[in-house]
């Protein structure tokens, strides 16, 4: 397989931003969760939970409707009204009209802030969670009729008001709200009357989430924890239901901010930054692929770009850049052992962005003389001078004015020119001399897809440009001729990694479900190794890996061989070697290092994959073939989240 | 203030007012004449007697007819009561204008320390204050624009410091709900060393090499500011 001097980077501080809010589309099967920083972020449940698109966020974004902070956004169910709880007491409703949302009137104002609604599935009702008390308004004559008194915590907290965190309003006039005294109740939405209180948490219940059928609700609290209630009988064959409280998850290690609750799955995200997805499993099959619990804590792209012939590395951050140059060691050792650096990895640069907006993409040029950015506004392009002892940068400031849009940046092998992913799917492709750019050519394909690409990949010899949309379409373009080269027959999951082979000239791409494909551009049409791939099938220990593979390069001194990582794992895949079959120990690293080297042979298979290194953010090979492995250990992340709850664990 | 049975002559007599001050008339010095307002002594005393003669003849009787009012006597009249109104006006403009200055210098300097409870009264201060410059922009939009009958334009009041203080006692109180005294916060470290301690294979509590990482933090977000 080879040996490889590795550069170990931890020195990239990323840091998710908290997960605020969620919702799910039962029709699509999307996920949509919005972050802390603004950022939204799409999950598409069908296609293995990929992350298909986000959108960046803003510095201070905040939504003026001249009553304050607004607390709590909430729709009717036929979705034509929006209610907004405000601080200043007022419940403003909108009407959702085609092209924007208007603003209708104020319902009756009250004293203290609104926190949380809940609309009554006839949308008749609004019951409103705020200090101390839950109010129910007429949605129609704007007046509140009833007010829900709820009760403070005990001991010290019964000083300080209680904040009701978390109205639903069920079909049946139910309302259960979870408060910052711990408490889960359920009240009589008719009458105004408290039917039963749950104590769940000494800490707050900050959010809740109602199943389709209201049979089920679950509460998230500040602990990290969901309690899921049920309507159900306490005896069998009994006719008399209540909300009985039955499964407690510990999802979290912090608080959980946001729930969804479909039908087969509590998904939750909070403090911690991590999406979960529990399966019920009274809704799924057992010890299957869809029962296991889903853990998203990494993006599912690349925020890290390499210069591989200058050794420098670009961090992408919401609102800055950094540019590193990497350390060196001109010592040789034995694998495992670390080697001595003679000159530290250093920050060349931080670049700030100009503007509230949040950074989409970002790219730096194989010879790290170029560097670009773009956000939703705008796109920046930067001259670099790098010497020993000086460094120089110089931004360009007569961008072509095709640069818009733009979700995917890329820079040819060669540093002469730049790809920008634009609307409608199409490419502008700009050249790149000493001092300035000039646009050239917009690539377009015939498949009319207007979903952006997400994937931009030129081949070595600058040749071929690769492209993949989140429409699953993979198309090449000739970049001599400028035009469409063939497209990739389709298939029906995600691309999240594409590469073109220096040598063979083959496309790979693996997608969101794990599946891995070989295209001859020649040829156009899949290569024989991959079509023997497809015959006897990926190893269900690959198959099972749930995080997608980013980035795929290969090995000039190598061609056989195809490397890729995902978070958890670097993996060489060896096509002079034999597929693993279904039964063959997949992880055999470490037993092929025990054999004396004749057997080892006889017992390799395809796929060696090393899993020293985590939580993977990239994996880049150098001119001078060492690799650059850039981790995010995900404990590094933890420790500068804000506090969680003090748990009291016996005996400490 | 002033009687809207003036409303509608206010462009044209605004336009005379534009050439004020007057140089006075031979008409004028008449009808100050018979106002009993001289420039002669002499006439003064005269007409004083007139006046005299001209009370007393009211006093004893009320069938005779009232003084004779001419036109630019009244007109001289409405014009000042207009000027007098109009200056009224403006100078209450001024005086808003004013304290709606003093009002952000006094907010800016509040900025750092007001605390949860003073922001509730001073944001019911600036909604009564903010109603009441409203409905003066609009009173006096319609009375300058004689082009524009019943339109008028509302200007809004983009008051920055308003808008801040609601966001910051929002994230104020989320913070100390969430985070302030009583929350029983631990911290990272903590909770990273228990779960090292209490797992299947026990390690170390753990030390983190930089030293504020895994500290105890007791905001929600840094540096953004989102609830």
């Amino acid at each position: 397989m080879g040996e490889f001097k590795v550069h170990r980077v931890r020195f990239f501080d990323y840091m998710p931003s908290a997960i605020r809010s969620m919702a799910f589309n039962s029709h699509t099967e999307r996920l949509a969760v919005a972050r802390a920083d603004g950022a939204v972020e799409i999950f598409n449940f069908a296609d293995n939970y990929f992350q298909e698109k986000v959108i960046a966020g803003r510095d201070g974004r905040s939504i003026e409707a001249y009553g304050g902070p607004i607390w709590t956004i909430s729709g009717n169910s036929e979705g034509t009204l929006l209610a907004a709880g405000c601080e200043d007491g007022t419940v403003k409703m909108f009407e959702v009209l085609e092209d924007r949302i208007q603003f209708q009137r104020n319902l009756s104002r009250q004293k203290g802030r609104i926190i949380s609604l809940s609309w009554h599935p006839s949308g008749a009702q609004i019951a409103a969670g705020m200090m101390d008390m839950i109010r129910i308004f007429d949605s129609e004559t704007g007046h509140a009729t009833h007010r829900l008194l709820v009760d403070r915590g005990v001991g010290a907290s019964k000083s300080r008001e209680v904040v009701v965190w978390s109205v639903a309003f069920l079909n049946d006039h139910t309302i259960i709200s979870g408060d910052s005294a711990g408490k889960v109740q359920i009240w009589d939405g008719l009458t105004g009357t408290l039917i039963r209180t749950h104590l769940v948490t000494k800490w707050d219940v900050l959010v809740l989430a109602v199943s389709q059928d209201e049979s089920s609700v679950i509460a998230g609290t500040s602990e990290g924890t969901i309690v899921q209630f049920q309507f159900i009988s306490s005896t069998v064959g009994q006719q008399d239901k209540l909300w009985v409280r039955t499964r407690t998850f510990k999802n979290h290690s912090h608080d959980v901010r946001a729930l969804v609750h479909t039908d087969s799955a509590v998904i939750s995200g909070g403090m911690d930054t991590q999406l979960v997805v529990r399966p019920l499993l009274d809704k799924v099959e057992k010890n299957t692929q869809e029962s296991a619990l889903r853990k998203i804590a990494f993006p599912h792209r690349n925020l890290v770009s390499c210069a591989k012939k200058a050794g420098l590395l670009l961090f992408q951050f919401p609102d800055h850049l950094e540019l590193w140059r990497l350390g060196e060691s001109d010592r040789n050792g034995t694998p495992g052992e670390s080697l001595p650096v003679n000159r530290k990895p250093e920050k060349l640069i931080q670049l700030k962005t100009k503007g509230e907006d949040h950074i989409c993409c970002s790219a730096l040029s194989p010879c790290g003389s170029w560097l670009s950015y773009a956000t939703v506004a705008a796109v920046r392009l930067y001259r670099l001078q790098i010497s020993s002892n000086n460094i120089s940068i110089q931004k360009v400031s007569k961008l072509p004015r095709e640069l818009k849009s733009v979700h995917q940046l890329c820079f040819s092998s060669d540093s002469c020119r730049l790809f920008a992913s634009s609307s409608f799917s199409s490419v502008v492709v700009v050249a790149l001399n000493q001092t300035d750019c000039k646009y050239l050519h917009t690539l377009k394909h015939k498949s009319g897809s207007r979903q952006p690409i997400h994937i931009l990949s030129p081949s070595e010899d600058g040749q071929w440009l690769a492209t993949a949309n989140t429409d699953c379409e993979i198309h090449v373009f000739n970049l001599r001729k400028m035009k469409l080269h063939c497209s990739v027959p389709a298939y029906s999951s995600c691309p999240t990694a594409v590469s073109i082979h220096p040598t063979t000239g083959n496309l790979v791409s693996v997608h969101a479900d794990q599946q891995i494909f070989e295209f001859s551009l020649k040829q156009k049409e899949y290569s024989e190794w991959s079509r023997q791939l497809q015959r006897q099938g990926l190893h269900p220990l690959w198959l099972q890996r749930d995080t997608p593979v980013t980035s795929i390069s290969f090995n000039p001194n190598n061609p056989a061989h195809i490397m890729l990582h995902d978070v958890f794992m670097f993996c060489i895949i060896d096509q002079s070697l034999p597929l693993p079959e279904a039964k063959t120990k997949f992880y055999n690293q470490m037993i092929l290092r025990s054999l004396p080297q004749p057997q080892r042979l006889r017992e390799s298979h395809a796929f060696k994959t090393c899993k020293n290194f985590q939580h993977l953010l990239s994996v880049n090979l150098l001119e001078d073939l060492s690799l650059v492995v850039v981790e995010r250990p995900l404990v590094d992340i933890v420790a500068q989240l804000p506090a969680p709850v003090r748990q009291k664990k016996f005996a400490t | 203030w002033f009687p809207t049975c003036l409303l509608s002559n206010i462009t044209l007599l605004r336009e005379d007012m534009m050439s004020l001050p007057w140089d006075p008339t031979e008409r004028d010095n008449m009808a100050n004449k018979q106002r009993g307002e001289g420039t002669s002594v002499e006439k003064k005393a005269e007409n004083k007697k007139g006046a005299d003669d001209f009370n007393l003849a009211l006093d004893s009787s009320d069938d005779e007819a009232p003084e004779e009012v001419t036109f630019e006597d009244s007109k001289a009249r409405a014009v000042e009561s207009l000027k007098l109104a109009l200056d009224t006006a403006r100078r209450e403009k001024e005086l808003l204008k004013e304290k709606r200055r003093k009002r952000q210098e006094f907010f800016q300097e509040q900025k750092v320390c007001l605390t949860f409870f003073s922001c509730i009264i001073n944001i019911s201060f600036l909604y009564k204050l903010g109603v009441h410059f409203y409905a003066v922009t609009a009173m006096w939009s319609t009375n300058l624009n004689s082009g524009l009958k019943g339109s008028y334009t509302v200007s809004t009041v983009t008051d920055r410091g308003q808008s801040d203080y609601q966001r910051q006692a929002a994230e104020d109180f989320i913070q100390s709900r969430l985070y302030g005294p009583g929350s029983c916060r631990s911290s990272n470290n903590e909770m990273l060393s228990l779960q090292n301690k209490t797992r299947a294979d026990k390690s170390a509590a753990v030390q983190f090499v930089k030293k504020d990482w895994g500290a105890f933090k007791n905001t929600i977000n840094e540096p953004q500011t989102m609830l």
